[in-house]
């Protein structure tokens, strides 16, 4: 792939470009805010087209089940009154919300945007590392890394046969557009700090929905309003929130937040309004459930999980905990109630005496944590110098169900820029690359 | 059966102007095979609108919300209920059998635990052997030393206070004595939840806890040492204090606030 020579060439130029149009990831350490660049890597991941065929087939099917998942969770519990998934796991799960007992969301769709991280091992065979149900981010940047490379590099895009990408407003437009209960659509940001900033504003753009800020947005006799400066009404009938579940009704959930909706969740309930994802989904995407999406797809749908999870063991089951203790130097811990790479250690890079203090931790609360096979998961190469380098990389494929459940054909790319680390996520300071796949 | 008459007051007291005031005031008694309805009204003051809604939890109340600038916020709601003695039997929702964020037990609370037990060393629920299950004879025990260990003690305790805080401290009001015993019910295997409501006299909302026993829900009153009977009137239920409060609001404003509640309960013959 000569002409790949062309988008190495305007690495610099893009990754100005993308500083400039505020492409930035935003991480909170000790307490401040840090803004950064995500830094952009022009040596794409490709896909082939049966490969991504495969992949979509065993996204969507996941999705499919998670959705089953929250509805019954919410709803009738089924899947805990014939003991598949012990209650321990669900209703002391800090992503479980009572809430949200007995709501159906418009359509009976609750997540509406997934994103799915997957690795693909040494031998080929993909793994599913974590699934992303509340408020995924990420779909932007190999959208317009994609642009900026486009113009850059036409000569790329003649000569391979790639997906094109831009469809992604598109398609979550559709969704808005599918579950509205009347009215606009909107995306609301938290505002300027949150990290996914830019995000939440190119998406807003590209989709033709309203950004909205928490004080833009009122709630008036049981339906949701915008806020518009000459001081007309104009109903909201679906909400892309992009203000996680805690911070969304001060008069539901946290009641200390000053940048929720007041009220929002009493017309979430009613029917009139559309919140996407919705509110709860944690329950479905915490560390320890992960375990158990095999067995709900086998459980909703009557089918065998088409993609694998990373073998893993739950300090819960007596069994499997003798055998995290037994092999605890080998394997990955992580701690259920954390996320964005915090709360995983390797065994491998512990002392003995740093090995003993986590056992007995495992054994104090067993509930908490995990324990997963370390996959060693292929290097993509990245551009260093003048030449490049082998880093570890991970998959961030989103599905979006709406009228369907459909994969988009792309994806954010993730790697480490640590050579020793496995570890890809942004909030770890990684970087990204495009994601390709194959049209024929 | 008796019938009950009720009124609750709130009145919020705002230091200077206060406007885009949302509320939600849970004050509307759960219908239940224990409680009903007879007949009940609610003023709030101001209010550009108001309407009846429901949680998660089944709880009721009325969301509204004050646009204009004002200084105080008053709400009553009157009315009477019949309460029948003895429990519910609305089904157990699994979350009342887990730890919530402020009933954690923690080393105080571990420890009173094993001095509750009616006979030394029983095994109780998830705990110990899993034979047999506490009852409510074992739960009165348990309850008796909770209310000799406590001193009920307003300002000791905030409400922000949890389960362990108040037992260290061994003084509070009857959201921390609910929020001890749950937290000691549910370190047994027995399903426990928060019940905020009123109780027959003149005073402040009160609060205690159901526990699920086999066939349906006991209310037990750890502030008094005492069983739940038809003097009670229930408001709301939750895991814990903050799933079952009563009153809630957010306002714009710089404003100094203070709450006043007033309860009146008697019974009507």
């Amino acid at each position: 792939m000569l002409p790949m020579r062309d988008m190495v060439e305007h690495m610099e130029g893009i990754n100005r470009l993308m500083a400039r149009y505020g492409v930035k990831f935003g991480i909170y350490k000790n307490r401040e805010f840090h803004e950064q660049l995500f830094p952009f890597d022009p040596l794409p991941r490709v896909i082939g087209r049966d490969e991504f065929s495969y992949l979509e087939k065993g996204l969507a099917q996941r999705v499919d089940a998670l959705n089953c998942f929250l509805a019954d969770i919410y709803g009738g519990k089924k899947i805990v009154k014939d003991g598949v998934i012990p209650e321990d796991f669900i209703f002391s799960s800090k992503g479980y919300l009572p809430q949200c007992e007995g709501m159906v969301p418009p359509k009976k769709i609750y997540s509406h945007i997934s994103g799915i991280d997957l690795v693909q091992a040494k031998d080929g065979d993909w793994y599913i590392l974590e699934d992303n149900l509340r408020i995924p981010s990420g779909a932007s940047y190999p959208m317009i890394a994609r642009e900026l490379t486009r113009q850059a590099s036409p000569r790329t895009f003649m000569k391979n046969h790639v997906a094109d990408n831009r469809n992604y407003a598109g398609m979550l437009k559709e969704v808005m557009d599918h579950v509205n209960t009347g009215g606009i659509n909107v995306v609301l940001t938290p505002g300027r700090y949150n990290a996914a900033f830019f995000e939440h504003s190119y998406l807003a753009e590209r989709s033709g929905a309203i950004l909205a800020m928490p004080q833009d947005l009122y709630v008036e006799n049981n339906r949701l309003y915008y806020r518009q400066y000459q001081g007309k009404q104009l109903q909201v009938g679906t909400v892309y929130r992009r203000l996680s579940d805690e911070y969304l009704d001060p008069l539901c959930f946290e009641p200390g937040s000053l940048i929720g909706v007041p009220g929002i969740m009493d017309v979430y309930r009613s029917g009139n309004v559309a919140l996407v994802n919705a509110p709860g989904n944690g329950v479905a995407d915490d560390k320890g459930i992960y375990y158990f999406v095999p067995h709900m797809v086998k459980y909703y749908l009557g089918e065998e999980a088409i993609l694998k999870n990373a073998p893993t063991y739950l300090a819960f089951y007596e069994e499997d905990r003798k055998y995290i203790l037994e092999h605890l130097e080998r394997l990955v811990v992580k701690d259920v109630s954390e996320a964005g790479g915090y709360g995983v250690v390797f065994g491998r890079d512990l002392t003995r005496e740093k090995l003993e203090g986590l056992k007995k931790i495992i054994m104090g609360e067993p509930r908490r944590f995990i324990a997963q096979e370390v996959i060693d998961f292929i290097d993509l190469d990245i551009v260093e110098g003048d030449g490049s380098v082998p880093r570890k990389a991970d998959l961030r494929a989103f599905v979006l169900s709406g009228k369907g459940t459909k994969v988009w054909p792309s994806g954010l790319t993730r790697f480490s820029r640590n050579p020793d680390s496995f570890v890809v996520n942004s909030s770890q300071g990684g970087g990204f690359k495009d994601t390709w796949v194959l049209s024929q | 059966m008796k019938r009950l008459g009720f009124r609750y007051e709130m009145r919020l007291k705002l230091d200077q102007a206060v406007w885009d005031h949302h509320f939600l005031i849970r004050c509307r008694p759960m219908e239940s095979a224990r409680q009903q309805r007879e007949r009940m009204s609610v003023k709030i003051e101001p209010a550009d609108f108001v309407s009846e809604v429901k949680d998660g939890f089944g709880n009721e109340g009325y969301a509204g919300s004050a646009k204009k600038p004002h200084d105080s916020l008053l709400a009553v709601a009157e009315g009477v209920v019949r309460v029948d003695i003895g429990g519910t039997s609305d089904p157990v929702h699994p979350m009342y059998r887990f730890p919530s964020a402020f009933t954690m037990p923690g080393e105080d609370i571990r420890r009173f635990f094993g001095e509750t037990r009616l006979e030394p060393g029983w095994p109780a629920g998830k705990e110990g052997s899993g034979s047999r299950r506490m009852g409510r004879k074992e739960l009165m025990y348990m309850m008796n030393r909770l209310y000799g260990r406590f001193v009920y003690s307003p300002g000791a305790t905030t409400v922000e206070t949890t389960a362990e805080e108040a037992l260290a401290l061994g003084k509070g009001v009857c959201q921390d004595y609910a929020h001890v015993f749950i937290s000691l019910c549910r370190l047994a295997g027995i399903p426990a939840r928060y019940v905020a409501g009123m109780m027959l006299g003149e005073g402040a909302s009160h609060a205690w806890v159901e526990v699920w026993l086999e066939d349906g829900w006991l209310g037990m009153d750890p502030t008094n040492n005492r069983l739940v009977d038809e003097t009670y009137i229930k408001l709301t239920h939750g895991r814990d204090f903050r799933d079952g409060s009563i009153d809630r609001g957010r306002f714009l404003g710089f404003a100094g606030q203070s709450q006043e509640i007033c309860v009146k309960v008697e019974e009507i013959i």
